[in-house]
């Protein structure tokens, strides 16, 4: 099996990497490039946390080869914070109790801003829309609800 | 997952000459919601060779020339749910998508794979199939056009050979007084798989009298096909509640005569029947 080379920007750094192809974004960025915020649920695309941004738009990384993101650009919940200081979705989810467990939280975050980059006004329902792909089995929806409607006020101010 | 090769192609003519060259060795990548599931199943033959057509830019486009809609394979679920020409012209199709998988599998699936992956729960079949879509594949050596409805052979398996590769679906815009919908039942809202589903077209005169009905139906037969026996009973006809209990009745018939009785049948005789009925009342 030969390795393929990639170009790919990750939360915003440039990387050229050789990569072995059978295997998933998900593994390579918690594996091997210990970015373990993505978290690895049902590997099967169904609970969405392991959500990334792929060129912006919310996408399964344990649906994705990673040769695929050759030329792309990944955003993972860590590239998220800017200087050291919180994105509003994140400081809007902890003002809002919207963190149960936690293991849902990284994926239900970048929905939430896959969202708002396209959308920064939305209603409730396109909320809901945006988060169907996360489950939260402690079932925090409301919070999560409640805490993407504010942070979408907080970033228009 | 295990070890298999892996290239990326560029353009459609790369990807058939590759194609010639690994045939059923190999598998084809676009979206990888059902590829990449398959790869890592366990006691599944793996392919040797992955070919990644992901990159082709061509294949990846929504046009209308002349009173038609090219779609190309590689244009994904989300894309056909914002496009405008769809939402005028083919609003079913835009229906379907919308309700597939969930917002990150539809930013990645495609609609060439939702096809070639042939699953009998495929939402954006029916409504192609009603749309009347035509499919072009090509190879290395051969370019052919055939009607979407005589690819499939039965669930999980077409008609296409392993070194062809599916380069457009075409399919004539609706008339403006032509009204079409899509309903699908599944067990929650959001990543439901169709337990079943019904795509209708219906076209009425001045008159209020129906000159063209389609039904296709989802998950219900072994593979899609236009319900002709249930179509023919609104011709000619005004739209009634009785009319379409008809129709519906027809189509459960037409469905048991192909499956004949089993398991699940006690659920989806009387679930299709009101399943058509609510598809052609949405046509209205």
């Amino acid at each position: 099996m030969k390795k393929v080379k990639i170009n790919t920007v990750i939360n915003n750094r440039t990387y050229e990497f050789s990569v072995a192809p059978n295997q998933t974004l998900l593994r390579f960025l918690r594996e091997e490039l210990g970015l373990t915020g993505t978290k690895c649920g049902c590997e099967i695309g169904e609970c969405g946390a392991c959500t990334v941004l792929l060129d912006g738009e919310a996408v399964n990384s344990c649906l994705v080869l990673v040769p695929q993101i050759d030329g792309k650009e990944v955003l993972t919940v860590e590239g998220l914070a800017k200087d050291s200081k919180l994105h509003p979705l994140q400081e809007s989810f902890m003002d809002h109790d919207a963190v149960h467990c936690g293991f849902c939280t990284p994926g239900m975050l970048m929905s939430a801003k896959a969202l708002l980059d396209k959308n920064p006004d939305p209603d409730e329902k396109e909320i809901r829309t945006a988060i169907s792909g996360n489950l939260c089995r402690c079932t925090g929806y409301v919070q999560i609800v409640e805490a993407i409607n504010d942070a979408s006020e907080k970033i228009k101010e | 997952m295990k070890p298999f090769e892996y290239k990326a192609v560029h353009s459609v003519e790369e990807a058939v000459s590759v194609l010639a060259e690994y045939g059923s060795d190999a598998r084809i990548l676009a979206g990888g919601t059902d590829l990449l599931i398959e790869l890592r199943k366990q006691n599944v033959k793996t392919p040797k060779v992955v070919i990644d057509i992901s990159f082709i830019k061509e294949l990846r486009s929504i046009e209308s020339p002349n009173g038609t809609i090219v779609l190309r394979p590689l244009v994904t679920h989300s894309e056909i749910v914002t496009s405008k020409v769809i939402q005028q012209y083919a609003s079913l199709l835009m229906s379907a998508a919308s309700v597939i998988g969930s917002p990150q599998i539809r930013n990645k699936g495609t609609v060439g794979g939702n096809i070639m992956n042939a699953a009998t729960c495929a939402d954006t079949v029916p409504p192609l199939i009603a749309l009347g879509a035509k499919i072009t594949l090509r190879s290395k050596a051969n370019s052919r056009q055939i009607d979407l409805s005589d690819l499939f052979v039965k669930p999980y398996q077409t008609k296409a050979q392993a070194e062809e590769l599916l380069t457009e679906i075409n399919f004539l815009k609706l008339s403006p007084n032509a009204k079409s919908s899509f309903i699908k039942l599944g067990r929650r809202n959001a990543l439901a798989i169709s337990r079943l589903s019904v795509a209708a077209i219906l076209t009425q005169d001045k008159n209020g009298k129906i000159t063209d009905a389609r039904i296709v139906p989802g998950a219900a037969l072994p593979v899609w096909r236009r319900v002709t026996e249930a179509e023919k009973l609104l011709i000619g006809e005004k739209p009634s509640k009785e009319l379409f209990v008809t129709a519906g009745q027809k189509v459960s018939e037409v469905m048991i005569s192909h499956t004949g009785r089993r398991w699940s049948t006690e659920y989806k005789e009387p679930v299709i029947a009101v399943l058509v009925r609510r598809a052609l009342e949405a046509c209205l």
